[in-house]
């Protein structure tokens, strides 16, 4: 009982965390059909940005200028690289972006190191939420998914109630009719672009404090967020959501458990002979729980490409 | 005519490859064997990628896959179970190769465009998350190693053996992939590129015919994996990281996809490129994104493009009129780079750990950095008047250079009689020596 509630509870706010980090993307790449793939590096700037501002002003100033940095930084890419190379297609703009991956972690670097920065949460938030089975729970995971899901309700009205959620629902599907009818699409994308920039930044300065930040963190990040917009469905932020959800409890449920392929088929009697052949049949599943995410998305990219929440390729 | 050329360029440069080991020392020997290696690696990835428009982006699965399988045969033929000469191990990546290209082309080359790249992902990210945890196969984290045998009379202990090795099934692969792309589903793979629904038309299985072009490339970059672990004899599972799918599309596109000699030219630039600066700055992999960018940006037919440009658009002996322009080209360029590079490297010694140790010790004061042999004052103004000088300079001269360059690139091509096809600009080679 014990492992199956606190496994929820970590995976739904892991789940939450990667909704924060892959709702901007699925905006961008449903919309636009730019597979921006330095997206998990502008979650990392946040973070940066976060520690910085925390040093200099306090971790709230910090939480506000991370997302306004982050969305500046998506606004100067759209408009002076991304939209210079549109026109050559969308595998050039994903291979530039790929570049620029590269070098948003190197300028980081180079003024950060190689090393972890000390990134932390304020004291006051650094109390136990609640005790459950005698381990606190700490409270700031209870913050990270409150932000998250104040950010999906708010993106959630923000495209379905308002005439600028209109205006970038409609330009998903009939960009031209869109700019026929008197909008400014490029606009429209670069506002796009930069808000999931934003989105990113604020997800990377809200966890960065409570996960560790250094270099590596967009890299562990940077192929998961596919995962999570491949599985949800273009464009869709309750298809992220519930994506993410999946994996994150899916991932927290998977590393306590020690059962494998030859286990299950033990139950048929075919045990023994599974267990002799080894190899993949007597990996743990607590071992390889890093692999199912991707198996889910190759899984959702031959049945339904479209993903969960999708209705078109 | 042309073929005459052709031939005759292919055989003083495989004449230059064959004596350069005598000039080499080892570590540059070392490094061309890896060039080479990159190279045939590069062209596997272009002939999806170039040639049917695959992008693939988990190529380093098969080129993982083929170093994995060689491995596995060195250490049978080590431990006497059976005899295997060392030349022939490639055969195994190459096999490996193609099964795996067989299997997981079919399931990728279900989707196109940008799904077709997610499927690959997902395929190579399976095996490098599967790979560290399967011990009896790629050996854990640590992976497998090995030694190269003796056989056919020569021991592969030395470098130059290897190098040979290597040189022989870069110029057979090279060859049969040149050959590929005259045949006729070399010729299929273009016109799945151009317009797949007008071959499936046209009464071809175009599954089929995309998973076998697939299988194909993946087969020479099993080739290309199964050299990489002669030359190292060992390897491990971040041969399957995303980082090395990602290296490959970086080095084809840098040279150039659309063309067939261009990714092995960016291969083997940017391998030793990466050689060169990650001995002398750590920050190449910032001026490396920064070169592919800039291509992406202003040259989006690669290095390759620019070459086959000048050799197609360019009239006898009117490069005497490019030379000039090309020539401040160079220099606004060399400007503009040193201004970045001082810029960078500054603030890298300025960062470290070690600078900020000195700092403490004098009481929190900007002391002096040493740099290129010379010392710099961080807070003085001679410091910075360097970079803001050659920084302003190279941007004046820039639209000049740009302008310049044009009309000389306009005055050389203007006799020639067709107007180009292809609509090319002659925007990529205005920034070849900024770029």
């Amino acid at each position: 009982m014990e492992y199956i509630v606190v496994s929820i509870l970590n995976g739904v706010v892991h789940g939450l965390l990667l909704f924060m980090v892959s709702a901007g993307l699925t905006l961008i790449f449903g919309m636009m059909g730019v597979l921006n793939f330095a997206h998990a590096w502008f979650y990392m700037l946040g973070a940066y940005v976060g520690f910085t501002l925390t040093r200099l002003g306090g971790f709230w100033i910090g939480l506000l200028l991370a997302p306004i940095i982050a969305g500046l930084a998506g606004t100067l890419v759209e408009r002076y690289l991304l939209r210079r190379v549109h026109h050559y297609g969308h595998a050039h703009e994903l291979l530039l972006t790929f570049g620029l991956a590269f070098i948003i972690e190197e300028i980081i670097k180079l003024f950060y190191g190689d090393a972890l920065v000390s990134y932390q949460m304020p004291d006051y938030m650094r109390f136990a939420a609640f005790t459950i089975f005698e381990t606190n729970y700490p409270f700031y995971r209870i913050f990270m998914g409150a932000v998250a899901i104040g950010m999906f309700i708010i993106l959630y009205l923000l495209l379905t109630r308002t005439r600028v959620g209109i205006i970038v629902r409609a330009a998903t599907y009939r960009p031209s009719t869109v700019e026929a009818l008197g909008h400014n699409l490029p606009l429209v994308f670069m506002g796009v672009f930069a808000g999931g920039s934003a989105l990113a930044g604020l997800a990377g300065a809200v966890a960065g404090a409570f996960y560790p930040t250094g270099p590596n963190m967009a890299v562990d990040f940077g192929t998961l967020v596919f995962v999570v917009v491949v599985v949800g469905g273009l464009g869709s932020v309750v298809g992220a959501l519930i994506a993410s959800l999946m994996i994150g409890l899916f991932i927290s449920f998977s590393v306590g458990l020690n059962i494998s392929i030859a286990d299950f088929l033990g139950l048929f009697g075919l045990g023994n002979w599974a267990s002799d052949i080894g190899g993949l049949f007597t990996l743990q599943l607590s071992t390889i729980a890093n692999s199912m995410p991707f198996l889910l998305m190759l899984l959702v990219l031959l049945i339904r490409p479209a993903g969960l929440m999708g209705d078109r390729q | 005519m042309s073929q005459a050329r052709d031939l005759a360029l292919f055989v003083v440069g495989l004449a230059i490859l064959a004596i350069l080991p005598l000039f080499l020392s080892p570590n540059l020997m070392n490094a061309v064997i890896k060039m080479m290696i990159a190279a045939l690696f590069a062209l596997a990835f272009a002939l999806a990628m170039g040639q049917a428009g695959m992008l693939s982006f988990g190529h380093a699965a098969y080129y993982g896959l083929g170093a994995f399988a060689a491995l596995h045969l060195m250490r049978a033929v080590e431990m006497k179970l059976f005899f295997f000469p060392t030349p022939l191990v490639p055969i195994a990546g190459a096999a490996i190769g193609f099964m795996f290209g067989i299997v997981f082309g079919w399931l990728a080359t279900q989707r196109t465009g940008v799904y077709f790249a997610m499927v690959t992902l997902a395929l190579a990210e399976l095996l490098f998350t599967l790979a560290p945890t399967w011990n009896s196969v790629f050996g854990g984290e640590s992976g497998i190693s090995t030694m190269r045998g003796a056989s056919w009379g020569l021991s592969f202990g030395p470098d130059s053996h290897v190098y040979y090795l290597t040189l022989a099934w870069f110029v057979i692969s090279t060859w049969c992939m040149w050959a590929f792309t005259k045949s006729p589903l070399g010729r299929l793979a273009l016109a799945l590129r151009d317009n797949e629904h007008r071959v499936r038309f046209l009464g071809f299985n175009t599954h089929v015919a995309r998973t076998l072009i697939f299988a194909i490339s993946c087969t020479f970059a099993g080739v290309a994996g199964a050299l990489l672990a002669i030359a190292n004899e060992a390897t491990n599972y971040t041969i399957f990281s995303a980082q090395a799918s990602a290296n490959v599309v970086l080095q084809t596109f840098i040279g150039g996809a659309g063309t067939f000699f261009g990714p092995a030219l960016g291969a083997a630039t940017m391998t030793f490129f990466a050689r060169v600066t990650s001995d002398l700055t750590r920050s190449w992999l910032l001026y490396q994104g920064l070169i592919f960018v800039l291509i992406m940006l202003f040259a989006p037919e690669g290095l390759g493009g620019i070459v086959s440009l000048h050799m197609r658009k360019l009239r006898a002996g009117s490069w005497r009129q490019l030379l000039l322009p090309y020539l401040l080209c160079l220099v606004v360029g060399l400007l503009l780079i040193s201004g970045l590079v001082f810029v960078v490297e500054s603030i890298h010694v300025v960062m470290t750990d070690a600078y900020f140790a000195k700092r403490v010790a004098a009481n929190g004061a900007w002391v002096p950095y040493q740099f290129f042999g010379r010392t710099f004052e961080p807070l003085g103004l001679t410091t910075w008047a360097i970079p803001i000088m050659l920084l302003g300079v190279g941007s004046l001269l820039l639209p000049m250079a740009r302008r310049v360059t044009a009309t000389a690139w306009l005055l050389a091509t203007q006799e020639q009689s067709p107007p180009s096809r292809d609509g090319q600009s002659p925007t990529g080679v205005r920034q070849e020596a900024t770029a």
